[in-house]
């Protein structure tokens, strides 16, 4: 809601700060063609991103959704191939996803076991699950209309951004809004507050989770249409990716604090650091050292920034 | 019909019965007073009004209508409002979010118009007397604007019946003050009050009726006129207090702490000079927000002085943190006990040692006979109700909690120890027991400080009382001098 | 002292189970009575030493964690600490040319740094530990890549240090066994008897409540990091000798395998409550169900599944307390672990899928197959050829290996096949250094071993599967990219992952081409695409804007080829060739519309079953040592050259012959 926009703030600067070394040292970064492709490759990142920031501000966490993300790519090429024509069996992955969210819900929400040890025991049981089903086999021989829904790359991508843009400003604007939002809120800043207050936590954080792995299911299907045929090992380390940009975003991991601007941020700060390097000529055996370098270093100079501040105010506040 | 009307409410918890069979009922206009022991069934019973605890047995039922299942929500839409104890608030939203929260109906997907609830939320709060800024995190406020946030938010949900437990236990006078005409007006406006304290003298002003809980029972309804004092008492512990302060006269010794000119600006202290002798007890009055507890955090050390000086019999000493407190031999019982008094999950003996390990170990390595030893000691001689040495603390009532926050700091054979509210939500029984104990502790040479909302404790307990106000003391009274009186009129800067 | 009264003794069953481990200690009995009957020699004191063995480092990472999810917090940089504590001392030891003992008490220094990072900028900045570590989790192991460039694997450690993670005390007991032992010790003690153990606690159930006691929390939160950066490094030290390498894919997903015993082992996730004994119990439920699946010759990924559902249900019922539900939550776990192990034996004879009516009459023989990982479609190509010849030869296919990066997997497999005695093990190895030590082992104990796909040193295996050497992969691949080029030009490689042994020597081999050949070509970039189609795609798209000027891209993984195609396409650069090793079948479409020029590699099915038919001879001891040829099937006379078995040279395909192959 409305608080200091702090972090979103430091990251914008950061932002800022690699976009001035690229304009001076890689004018070429700052092309239509490289921003569409960073836009689309971090597409499903941002989408998984939207729920993981829901998530963590209900004061959960989701650690399946790169398993989840890998048998809703698998599930959408299998429903393509039955015959279903695209955008239903994109539904479906959806309806997929929603449903193994549930289940980490129903288990966070009404069997109170820490969502960290849920998600931990999905993650690896359905990641491991689909291996031993697909025995890796990729998805192939997809039906024509599968790649782009059938239509050109150009409307196809267009549509995916559409859908994604309209997402994360429907999910934006809700929590700010909506007293359904309000509710993600009280539920991860104080949940027995919010109980007398006639919010049923319990019910919040079942329905985030699913609709986690329903938007889960949407970001597979949108990248899995962008190929003609679909790995069984997709979203690695998708579960790393999301969280990092919804905490580096300035969502509290305790819950009830952050939002969707800072985690749009937190996506675009992590997703060109790479192409950047790339850019600046920088080795890939380095990116990942620098990658977490530039994380720490952006929270920490906000953390210091944070805490000079206080002490001034303090004194201010007190005089 | 009543405006609230229960009936043979009971309700077990673990097979521990906490009411049995309990009826109270509430009119249109009226401010009815409950009391009772920690204990006693008060917190269940209101939760069951509230909604928020099912009862196992009984029926609810309001204007009538018989509310069967209750829940929060259900009693928020009858119009019932509860203030708890300890702030049910979000910290991480605004003050003016959090009131929204109890301005509004049903409706999930509804927009919230937030200029209006921000106006609202400002209006609200200048009814209820608070001076808070409606933009600020909740999470930011201290434990008494909590409390006015809360009574804000029951006027703002225009409850017809509010239910207030404790709400002046962290008010100081003139917001006990405030409240009481923000009560008178909603009651002359047809709303029912179920008011829940520990202070007598406040029930018998506000109050029409009174209902005495005892052991999950109603043991009696009074008309505030028809009762007294030592009535309500008796009936609350079933048997008779004699003196309710035992204070007695120490000579007291030399000064073992004292501070010249101390300041703190982080905390908000300067100028503070105050010194405390062996078996003296110092009173510390003063409004909430007037450096008490500042003052007491930064001599333990929580929040380092930045000027002035502290001398330990007459030495100068550095207090950068508690370790260097607890090395001192000076301890600290702070205000909040769940939140720092006690560590509630642990058990009895182990809240004891805390701030003693090195005296229960033997190289780094805890002594488990020993520690239980001391534990063992500890519960006997402050008379600690548990069933083991082993019990959770947060098992044990309020009263005892606070036995225990205190069994740690004698532990440390403390010269020097700091009382922060030292009976704030302590039924009657164990408050006298504290009381005494405090004497005892004097009589042994004890140097003590104790902050204390509660003027009659400072009166009945302090050998000379110091009140602060805006961060220094205003002024510092012989126990024979003070009334309440001077204490306010030095407290409120005039 | 006087005693205390009874009421202050503490129930037995909250002193040993204060958080519901009761559990675990079920499911251990459990498990092993369950892999006692299907797993051949499980039930060996040899095998419970092998599982201690294996859970070492993983155990020392697990008892690190403890304290820190004690606190409240949790520390995931702990796996890329191995890494960079692995690589620091590889890089002492032999670039800087150090003794080994200085080289340990190096990476045992960066370990402490490492923790004393994680510990300033958690205690000193109030950052929260899970930002904390996870930029550090990135970044130490980043350090580590930086160093060796993914590539550099330090081996041929000293008899002493290899000692430490491969030898025995007399004969039986894994040396590495007293240092588990004496870490489970210190943080027993630490935890549970010091006084600075207890404040911990103090400090996970009430940060605050803590500091108003008196209790110094900064500096006992970052005495845990430290600590766990310090037994990050001495983790990583043991599995080194273990090993016989190091490597900056060491430790690669340990953080979350240490958590999930942490957390099994009933630490609260919050903080305040966990046990020592808890952990262990944790730790060893796990190390036990992957070691019993693996001689029950149960697919791995069943480890997976079951862990996941013995993590929640031990949380579930270990919650449950007193009387009737207890009974009630007992009964409800043994159904449920029950069910599990009917499904688990239910499913046995189904998945293994050979009839094993010979077991009762004569001798079967069992021969067991590793690929480099488990769920790549590589490998499960060559497995359809390797059933084939199974089924051909009447012989029990065992097919397990890896699921995850872990290099260290493939030795735990096998130290498991060479416990069950199978016949002949068949291995494509992923860490040369690492794995040839366990393969003389089980040759010792008189089972064959071969090599397919990638191979051992020499002496640790009877024979090599030669598909292709490295030096034929990587000169075709550039033989090919400089015919479509003519001789000039610019190109880029997308790798696999950047610590893949194998990708690195073809590159070391295209490089070396390159120079003495091809002087023109110009290669521009390697970038890596962590076997993810998706990634493969993402990194072709940058090269091609960041080199306009690239004329060919190369990718070197099954996966990084139709990736790299992709993103050609559609960038519609139609100047752009594609070539690299990849199955046919994921590239047949791009290969008909053009972008893909063409892929080399071998038939895998025919390597799969050619590795099967040798093995099956060598145990009915078919080939006599000197032959130069023998009879393979359906593949015919199979030429042996020395101690190598040549299936043939690396085969091109393009838009010609493509639509002959099948995998």
């Amino acid at each position: 809601m409305r608080h200091s926009h702090r972090r979103e703030i430091s990251l914008a600067a950061a932002i800022v700060a690699i976009a001035a070394i690229m304009a001076l040292a890689a004018p070429g970064f700052f092309t239509w063609g490289n921003a569409r492709d960073l836009v689309m490759a971090n597409l499903p990142v941002l989408i998984v991103a939207l729920g993981m920031t829901l998530v963590i501000l209900t004061g959960q966490i989701d650690i399946s959704v790169g398993s989840q993300f890998a048998i809703c790519s698998v599930a959408a090429g299998v429903f393509a191939k039955l015959g279903m024509p695209t955008p239903v069996a994109c539904l479906a992955a959806c309806l997929v996803g929603a449903a193994m969210g549930a289940a980490n819900g129903a288990l966070i929400a009404y069997g109170r076991v820490p969502s960290i040890v849920v998600t931990l025991a999905t993650m690896v049981a359905l990641r491991d699950g689909l291996r031993w089903v697909t025995e890796g086999a990729w998805v192939q021989d997809l039906p024509r209309t599968f790649q782009w829904f059938g239509r050109s790359q150009a409307a196809s991508e267009a549509i995916a951004m559409a859908i994604a843009a309209l997402l994360a400003a429907a999910i934006g604007w809700g929590l700010r809004n909506l007293a359904a939002g309000r509710a993600v809120y009280a539920t991860g800043s104080s949940a027995q507050a919010a109980r007398l207050a006639g919010i049923r936590p319990a019910h919040v954080i079942f329905a985030v989770l699913a609709l986690t792995g329903a938007l889960t299911g949407c970001a597979a299907s949108l990248n899995a249409v962008r190929f003609n045929q679909v790995p069984a090992n997709a979203g690695l380390g998708l579960e790393m990716q999301t969280i990092a940009a919804a905490i580096v975003g300035g969502t509290a991991v305790t819950g009830g604090r952050g939002g969707i601007v800072g985690t749009l941020l937190g996506v675009a700060l992590l997703g060109i650091i790479g192409p950047a390097l790339t850019y600046l000529g920088i080795s890939a055996y380095w990116e990942r050292a620098l990658q977490g370098g530039i994380i720490l270093a952006a929270v920490a100079m906000d953390a210091i920034r944070v805490r000079t501040r206080e002490h001034g105010s303090l004194a201010v506040e007190r005089s | 019909m009543r405006l609230l009307e229960a009936t043979g409410i009971a309700k077990s918890f673990a097979g521990v019965r906490a009411l049995k069979g309990v009826s109270f009922d509430l009119g249109a206009g009226e401010v009815h007073a409950l009391v009772g022991e920690n204990g006693a069934g008060k917190s269940t019973l209101i939760g069951v009004i509230a909604g928020a605890v099912s009862p196992d047995a009984g029926s609810l039922a309001v204007r009538g209508r018989l509310l069967s299942p209750n829940s929060p929500g259900l009693a928020r839409s009858l119009g019932i409002a509860a203030v708890y104890q300890q702030p049910s608030l979000f910290p991480d939203l605004t003050v003016a979010e959090n009131i929204a929260f109890s301005l509004e109906r049903r409706g999930l997907w509804r927009r919230v118009d937030w200029k209006a609830r921000t106006r609202q939320a400002r209006e609200l709060l200048e009814r209820a007397g608070a001076d808070i800024l409606p933009g600020r995190l909740v999470g930011t406020l201290t434990m008494p604007e909590q409390q006015m946030v809360e009574i804000a938010k029951a006027i703002g949900a225009d409850a017809r019946i509010l239910i207030l437990d404790e709400p002046t236990a962290s008010l100081t006078g003139r917001e006990v003050e405030r409240l009481f005409a923000v009560i008178a007006s909603l009651r002359d406006r047809g709303a029912g009050i179920v008011y829940i304290s520990h202070r007598l003298e406040e029930i018998s002003a506000i109050a029409s009726r009174v209902t005495v809980l005892r052991d999950g029972e109603a043991v009696a309804t009074r008309a505030i006129g028809e009762t007294s004092r030592d009535e309500l008492i008796h009936l609350m512990v079933g048997r008779e207090i004699s003196t309710i302060f035992p204070k007695r006269e120490i000579p007291t010794g030399d000064v073992v702490l004292e501070t010249r000119g101390l300041g703190n600006r982080a905390a908000g202290i300067r100028d503070v000079s105050v010194a405390v002798r062996r078996g003296e007890i110092l009173g510390l009055a003063g409004l909430v927000g007037s450096g008490r507890t500042q003052l007491a955090e930064t001599l333990f050390g929580l929040t380092p002085a930045d000027s002035g000086e502290i001398l330990l019999h007459g030495r100068a000493v550095r207090i950068a943190s508690p370790g260097h407190a607890i090395r001192l031999k000076i301890g600290y019982v702070p205000e909040d006990r769940r939140r720092h008094g006690v560590v509630g999950e642990m058990s009895v003996a182990e809240n004891t040692s805390l701030a003693n390990l090195r005296a229960v170990s033997r190289h780094g390595m805890i002594d488990r006979g020993r520690e239980g030893g001391l534990a063992r000691k500890y519960v006997d001689r402050l008379r600690i109700k548990t069933d083991s040495i082993h019990a959770p603390a947060e098992s044990l009532s309020g009263g005892n909690q606070q036995k225990v926050a205190l069994a740690r700091w004698l532990a440390i054979a403390p010269e020097v120890l700091i009382l922060d509210e030292p009976t704030q939500g302590v039924d009657v029984g164990s408050k006298s027991e504290i009381h005494g104990l405090m004497v005892e502790l004097a009589e042994r040479g004890l140097a003590m400080i104790m902050i204390s909302s509660e003027l009659p404790e400072i009166l009945g307990m302090a050998d000379r009382i110091a009140v602060m106000h805006g961060g220094a003391v205003a002024g510092t009274l012989a126990r024979a001098e003070a009334t309440q009186q001077k204490i306010l009129s030095l407290a409120l800067g005039t | 002292m006087a005693a205390l009264p009874s009421s202050d003794r503490r129930p037995w069953r909250d002193r040993w189970f204060p958080n519901g481990e009761w559990v675990l200690l079920f499911a251990l009995v459990l498990e092993a009575g369950v892999f006692s009957a299907l797993g051949p020699n499980f039930f060996t004191l040899a095998n419970f030493f092998e599982v201690v063995r294996l859970s070492v480092e993983l155990g020392l990472l697990a008892l690190a964690l403890t304290p820190v999810m004690i606190t409240g917090g949790i520390d995931l940089s702990v796996g890329s600490m191995m890494a960079l504590a692995a690589v620091v001392f590889g890089a002492a030891w032999r670039d800087a040319g150090l003794p080994a003992g200085v080289a340990i008490a190096l990476a045992l220094l960066a370990g402490c740094a490492g923790g004393a990072l994680n510990a300033l900028l958690i205690t000193g900045l109030g950052i929260p530990p899970i930002i904390v570590t996870l930029g550090s989790f990135s970044m130490f192991r980043g350090i580590a890549e930086g160093i060796t460039h993914g590539a550099a694997n330090y081996s041929n450690f000293p008899k002493a240090l290899v000692m430490l993670g491969q030898g025995y005390w007399w004969g039986v007991l894994p040396v590495q066994l007293p240092i588990l032992a004496v870490a489970a010790v210190a943080y027993a003690l630490l935890l549970h008897r010091s006084a600075i153990g207890r404040t911990l606690y103090a400090i996970g159930f009430s940060p605050a409540g803590a500091r108003y006691a008196g209790v110094r929390v900064a500096r006992r939160v970052a005495l845990v990091y430290f600590l766990s950066g310090m037994v990050a490094s001495v983790a990583a030290i043991v599995y080194v000798a273990h090993l016989g390498q190091a490597k900056s894919d060491a430790g690669t997903g340990y953080e979350l395998a240490a958590i999930t015993a942490v957390v099994l082992g009933g630490t609260s996730v919050s903080g305040g409550r966990g046990t020592v004994w808890g952990t262990l119990l944790g730790l060893f439920s796990i190390t036990i169900l992957q070691n019993g699946l693996r001689l029950a010759a149960l697919p791995s990924e069943l480890t997976g599944v079951l862990t996941g559902a013995v993590l929640v249900l031990a949380i579930v019922l270990g919650r449950l307390r007193g009387g009737v539900r207890t009974r009630v939550a007992a009964l409800a776990l043994c159904a449920a672990i029950a069910a599990a192990a009917v499904l688990v034996a239910g499913t046995h004879g189904w998945l293994v899928r050979s009839p094993r009516q010979g077991a009762r009459g004569g001798h079967r023989l069992v021969i067991a197959m590793m690929p480099k990982a488990k769920g790549d479609p590589y490998f499960t190509s060559c497995r359809t050829g390797a059933e084939e010849a199974a089924r051909e030869t009447n012989v029990d296919l065992i097919w397990d290996g890896p699921t995850g990066l872990d290099p260290a997997k493939q030795n735990e497999v096998v130290e498991g096949w060479i416990t069950r005695r199978v016949d002949a093990i068949a291995v494509s190895v992923e860490n040369q250094a690492g794995i040839s030590t366990v393969l003389r082992k089980a040759r010792q104990r008189g089972i064959r071993v071969l090599t397919w796909d990638a191979d051992a040193a020499p002496d640790a295996r009877d024979y090599f599967i030669n598909q292709a050497t490295p030096q034929g992969i990587g000169f075709t691949l550039t033989d090919e990219a400089a015919r479509l080029l003519h001789g000039q030009g610019q190109f880029a490689i997308v790798t696999g992952a950047l610590s893949a042994a194998n990708q690195n020597q073809w590159i070391a081999f295209i490089r070396q081409r390159l120079a003495a050949q091809y002087p023109r070509l110009k290669l521009l970039d390697i970038r890596p695409s962590d076997d993810d189609r998706d990634k493969a795609f993402a990194e072709t798209q940058t090269i091609l804007k960041v080199y306009p000027k690239v004329q060919l891209i190369m990718g070197i993984a099954a996966p990084a080829v139709p990736g790299a195609a992709e993103a050609v396409r559609q960038s519609g650069r139609t100047d752009v060739y594609v070539i690299g090793l990849s199955l046919p079948n994921l590239c047949k479409r791009y290969v008909h519309d053009g972008v893909v020029q063409s892929v080399v590699l071998w038939n895998t099915r025919d390597l799969g079953y050619l590795t099967v038919y040798t093995a099956a001879r060598l145990s009915e001891n078919a080939i006599p040592a000197g032959a130069t040829a023998f009879l393979a099937g359906r593949l015919g006379s199979i030429e042996v050259r020395g101690d190598q078995v040549i299936l043939g040279k690396p085969f091109i395909f393009n838009r010609a012959n493509i639509d002959q192959f099948d995998f």
